[in-house]
């Protein structure tokens, strides 16, 4: 099924898909022009109903046509689509260049047995990933087998070549068996719900929806009275609050289900495979050996739980139009299980415990650079609001706070053929990469950290887009080995 | 076999102090006229109070950095300024107060361009242009032969690529 040689449309499910994509995404737009001014038939809201709905034709209208027009064809070594309803285009894609592919499946294409595929190439222009929006699920495995027995092909045999004896099976491609490495828990997901503090989510939502309903029916003076009434009988506020917290921790709990529930890591000989969410599943997966670095994050709520998010950097690795970022590793795993499963899935990159601090006069350095952002907020309110003058105060006790914490948690090791650096105030980033995966280097001094003996580093990783780390105020002497360790480096050469 | 890391020591050309002289002076005269067109409009049409003080300050500073980038900065990056080319790396190192030194792999270079503005043409000079996947560098003055000897030989050396992967 998966070699047919002629054009087909997408499923007619893609209507529906779209249709309700659309519908999502003016959701607001619907609720305020034609709920909540519903009988209003003069002034802007009038000429933006008529805009809204000829806006809403053109898009209704072109979801018909992209639905007859688009076709897509499938053989053995690309895909081609054909795309535009009055440019026409012809995209065609080898397979060899697919480095990544994720499904993702919404509660519509469960209806219909469906799923969405999107295939990322390495390329770093637009034209890069192709998405099908609709496409039935078999349909979807053949071609990511397709896909991944050309790129196991090209992929030199370099740990194990036991499971090589090819050319038996001509269908089903010779892959190493997949090991789950991480399933989460709903522990896991609580703790996820808790951290994210999504149980708070529903305070904002509350706000917006009283003044939204206030704009209609002017509620002000019943919310007075209310508040009246509330502050004269305090101990009715408890209940109300708790039922409040109750309330949204269940939504919180809901929406990180739906989020993260149900998450694992996989991962055979030659890609990690990620896979979550519950009612719409979203699956990833990379090439081991295409990640360039790891990167784990912790802000100040996360280190207090002690957990980390695991990120791994690659060129390859990008989220297309999905608002979450799946390259993380699970992002609120316990930090020794994040540390073991790293481990043993990407065994090149360690991370090292014995971690070098700044020298310790650095403080004053970091102290005594310009407060450029107090200086401008401060000149600005003395300017135009000279009452709230104090906001610059705070905002230099928060530069203060930051920088102290900066000194206090900034972290470097540099050995064998790895670098960490850890950096940050109140979001601590730690990055750690190996010689070989760095593009360039820059080693600078400033005049004041020339008084102080130390200098600042600058790598370049290639990611999407480049990623460039750097860790200031380390010893001259780190400074020159540093340069010394990366020319050193050992590379293949084809 | 241990790589010695050369300390770079190719200079740029020193011609390139007046050229860096006038273009500067070009550019913040421009910004000035720009600022002192805005000044008079500000008092022609009475525009607010704060528009003038605005004006006021931004004149005062590009005057102070025209002051700095004509007469002071341009000896001192030409003087600072220090590059090295060989078989594995390219080295650019510059700067009195920030000193910056960079360290490119040959391997990870994928174009290297020279070019040419009117006020180089007229002083023989090429600046070089040195592209990876990352970024690009420059190294702004080099006397014209000296310049296309350099590319050539860096794109020979950059012409080997090496195999991304590890095990």
């Amino acid at each position: 099924m998966s070699n047919s040689q002629e054009a087909k449309r997408y499923h007619p499910a893609y209507l529906l898909v779209e249709l309700f994509e659309f519908l999502r995404n003016s959701f607001f737009f619907i609720l305020f022009l034609f709920i909540f001014n519903f009988d209003v038939t003069s002034g802007w809201i009038f000429w933006a109903k008529l805009v809204f709905l000829s806006a809403a034709a053109f898009t209704i209208g072109k979801i018909f046509l992209s639905w007859w027009l688009h076709t897509y064809e499938v053989d053995h070594a690309s895909i081609t689509l054909r795309e535009g309803i009055f440019v026409k285009k012809v995209r065609t894609i080898a397979f060899d260049r697919v480095q990544n592919k994720k499904t993702s499946t919404s509660f519509i294409h469960n209806w219909f047995k469906l799923t969405s595929l999107t295939l990322e190439t390495g390329t770093s222009n637009e034209e890069a990933s192709v998405r099908f929006p609709v496409l039935k699920r078999q349909e979807a495995e053949a071609i990511i087998e397709i896909i991944e027995k050309g790129t196991a092909a090209e992929t030199p045999v370099s740990e194990s070549e036991e499971g090589e004896s090819d050319g038996s099976l001509p269908v089903r491609p010779e892959k190493s068996a997949r090991v789950e490495y991480f399933r989460s828990t709903n522990k896991d997901t609580l703790r996820a719900a808790f951290t994210s503090l999504s149980f708070l989510a529903i305070f904002p939502i509350l706000l917006t929806v009283y003044f939204q309903v206030d704009e209609f029916f002017t509620l002000e003076d019943d919310a007075e009275n209310a508040v009246l009434y509330f502050a004269d009988h305090l101990w009715l506020l408890t209940p109300l609050f708790i039922v409040a917290i109750l309330i949204s921790s269940v939504i919180g709990y809901v929406i990180t289900t739906i989020r993260y529930g149900n998450y694992r890591i996989e991962a055979d000989r030659d890609r990690i495979y990620i896979t979550r969410g519950v009612g719409q599943v979203h699956t990833f997966s990379i090439q081991r050996n295409k990640v360039q670095a790891i990167q784990i994050e912790q802000p100040l709520m996360k280190r207090i739980w002690g957990i980390v998010e695991v990120k791994l950097i690659s060129a390859e690795a990008v989220s297309i139009g999905d608002e979450l970022a799946t390259n993380s590793l699970y992002p609120f795993m316990k930090t020794k299980e994040a540390y073991a499963l790293l481990g043993e899935l990407l065994p090149q990159y360690t991370v090292q415990d014995n971690l070098t601090r700044l020298p310790r006069n650095t403080i004053w350095l970091k102290l005594l650079r310009p407060y450029y952002v107090t200086v401008i907020v401060a000149v600005a309110l003395w300017f135009f609001r000279p009452s709230i003058l104090w906001v610059a105060g705070v905002l230099f006790a928060i530069s203060l706070i930051s920088r102290l914490f900066d000194y206090l948690f900034t972290r470097y090791a540099l050995e064998g053929d790895s670098i960490q650096i850890r950096t940050g105030g109140f979001t601590t980033t730690t990055f750690i990469t190996r010689r070989e995966r760095i593009q360039e280097i820059e080693v600078s001094q400033s005049k004041l950290q020339r008084a102080f003996g130390v200098r600042s580093l600058r790598f370049t990783n290639r990611a999407k887009p480049i990623h460039v780390s750097s860790i200031q105020d380390v010893p001259d002497g780190l400074g020159n080995k540093f340069k010394h360790w990366f020319v050193q480096r050992k590379v293949k050469f084809e | 076999m241990e790589y010695i890391l050369k300390e770079p020591e190719r200079q740029i050309s020193t011609k390139i102090i007046q050229i860096w002289r006038t273009t500067n002076t070009i550019g913040h005269g421009s910004f000035l006229l720009g600022f002192g067109a805005l000044l008079a409009a500000s008092h022609f049409w009475d525009w607010y109070n704060w528009v003038h003080i605005t004006l006021y300050v931004l004149i005062g500073i590009t005057v102070l950095s025209a002051i700095f980038s004509i007469w002071i900065e341009p000896v001192f990056i030409q003087r600072t300024w220090r590059y090295e080319v060989d078989e594995k790396f390219i080295q650019l190192k510059h700067g009195r107060w920030n000193v910056e030194h960079k360290i490119i792999p040959m391997a990870k270079i994928e174009y290297v361009t020279t070019d040419q503005g009117p006020f180089l043409r007229k002083a023989g000079l090429y600046s070089l242009n040195i592209g990876t996947t990352a970024s690009s560098h420059k190294i702004p003055a080099i006397p014209e032969e000296e310049a296309l000897k350099l590319r050539s030989l860096i794109a020979s050396y950059a012409n080997v690529k090496e195999d991304d992967s590890f095990e």
